[in-house]
């Protein structure tokens, strides 16, 4: 084979894999019909091995709110928590999946957090109470964050059959119990998940009448 | 060390301004036991205060403020008062997380300065206060308190006991709803058209007042015992402010004297 005919193979067969790459998009709604953001969508291929996750996250610390309030990372990325504000912030994590914690600290710490096993990881601050966020440590490198109007989209999924699982930090119940089996190739499928979820009691920075919270 | 403790912790000193404004009824301001005797009233109440809070370790904070307190009545301005402030306070929780359980141990001294110049003097109020989250909705607290105030005219002078315990409940993300029970023992005035030989037999003191007009009243210094219930409910407005409403129903006695107060508070609080 000549090398002209070798490159004119190789680009037949990338455009192949493009053509049959898909995409999903995942609309999330509660109960009641109504758009849920801050949902993690994410998709689990059949007998595949994912690959190594490679990219850092980054959780800044901002006016005293966690940013972005929920984060989806694959398993294995390392996680950075900037502190942004003037004062200081001490971030922990009671979570199975990772339980950590950062003492009180400025600037930008020396180490990330490797979140090195699948979870959702509740993120919180010692010092100001209605600090929290969440970060769900995916087996995937394949999932997206659903946006104000409950979408999300994932694009360029390898062809093939996947589970579609949703996450959500006020989610009644396990992930698995609402799963979708998906064929992906070609054209946007679309799959709606309804949500149970439970009512949301994050502390609020307004005050308020405990005498426990702040001071 | 404990100042160059502080002065480090100062570089990241972080303050907390926090300002209440509203009204308050109180259905039997003369605390008197006849009804002929009870004048109720309302009032404007604000409070304004600023705050450092200083994280001297992972679990233990240091507080420090000062405040401006003052109360307008409607009808009896002699209780109208103003007072500056100033506290401070240690809280240890026993490990991280707003479920970890706490104590508070906390100071503050103060001078009323009140329309009636008589009644002004100085207060000052230990308090202890403890918490636990027995859940992430519900969390019970409770504490002790010694209050004295301390004024030129001997006949203000207090010194009350308080013991207090309250259940929150976070309903949802922006309610909360806290019912509470105190329990207080200590001097109280109670005011009453004589004569009143009753009281009269076993009160400290008595003086003669016209606080609230005519006919002219008897002050009445007694020890009290006081047992409140109290329902409060705060709904939180937006990331800064939150709107509180309160009631407390309190019974205070001394055989044979017994009277009723109903404290209603509706305010708006703001934090920054």
């Amino acid at each position: 084979m000549r090398p002209s005919h070798g490159l004119v193979l190789l680009t037949v067969l990338v455009l192949a894999g493009d053509l049959l790459a898909g995409s999903l998009e995942i609309i999330v709604k509660d109960d009641k019909g109504r758009p849920v953001s801050d949902a993690v969508a994410y998709a689990v291929a059949a007998g595949a091995a994912s690959a190594a996750a490679k990219k850092q996250a980054v959780i800044d610390q901002r006016d005293k709110q966690f940013v972005p309030y929920v984060t989806a990372v694959q398993v294995g990325t390392a996680v950075i928590f900037p502190n942004s504000d003037k004062i200081r912030h001490h971030v922990y994590s009671f979570s199975p999946a990772k339980k950590f914690e950062l003492p009180l600290y400025s600037g930008v710490p020396a180490e990330p957090v490797m979140f090195d096993k699948t979870g959702f990881v509740t993120l919180g601050c010692n010092i100001h109470d209605w600090m929290i966020a969440y970060v769900a440590v995916l087996p995937t490198p394949y999932f997206q964050v659903a946006r104000q109007d409950g979408r999300a989209v994932l694009k360029d999924l390898p062809a093939g059959q996947y589970t579609m699982q949703v996450w959500h930090p006020a989610l009644k119940g396990q992930p698995e119990a609402l799963a979708q089996r998906v064929d992906v190739g070609g054209a946007t499928k679309s799959l709606l998940f309804t949500l149970p979820l439970k009512s949301d009691v994050r502390a609020k920075r307004a005050p308020g009448l405990t005498t426990g919270g702040y001071r | 060390m404990v100042l160059l403790i502080l002065s480090s912790s100062f570089a990241r000193a972080e303050w907390r301004i926090e300002a209440e404004t509203g009204v308050v009824y109180n259905s039997n301001l003369s605390n008197s036991d006849r009804s002929a005797d009870v004048r109720d009233d309302w009032a404007w109440r604000s409070d304004i205060s600023a705050g450092d809070g200083l994280q001297l370790t992972r679990d233990l904070r240091l507080n420090l403020g000062a405040d401006l307190r003052g109360d307008v009545w409607d009808r009896f301005g002699a209780f109208n008062t103003i007072g500056p402030g100033a506290s401070a306070g240690l809280r240890y929780r026993f490990g991280l997380g707003r479920q970890a359980p706490w104590v508070l141990l906390e100071n503050r001294f103060g001078y009323d300065r009140f329309q009636d110049t008589a009644q002004s003097g100085c207060d000052n109020v230990l308090n202890f206060e403890a918490g636990i989250a027995l859940s992430d909705r519900i969390a019970l607290e409770g504490g002790y308190a010694f209050e004295s105030f301390v004024a030129p005219n001997d006949f203000y002078d207090r010194e009350v006991h308080r013991g207090n315990a309250r259940m929150v409940f976070d309903v949802t993300s922006s309610l909360q709803v806290t019912v509470g029970y105190t329990y207080r023992e200590g001097d109280v005035i109670s005011y009453a058209v004589p004569p009143r030989p009753d009281i009269a037999r076993f009160s400290i003191e008595r003086e003669d007042q016209d606080q609230f007009g005519q006919p002219l009243r008897t002050a009445y210094k007694l020890l009290g015992r006081t047992n409140a219930v109290s329902f409060s409910v705060a709904y939180h407005l937006m990331k800064y402010a939150s709107v509180q409403l309160g009631y407390e129903y309190a019974v205070t006695t001394h055989d044979p004297l017994q009277y009723e107060n109903h404290l209603v508070q509706a305010n708006i609080a703001v934090a920054y």
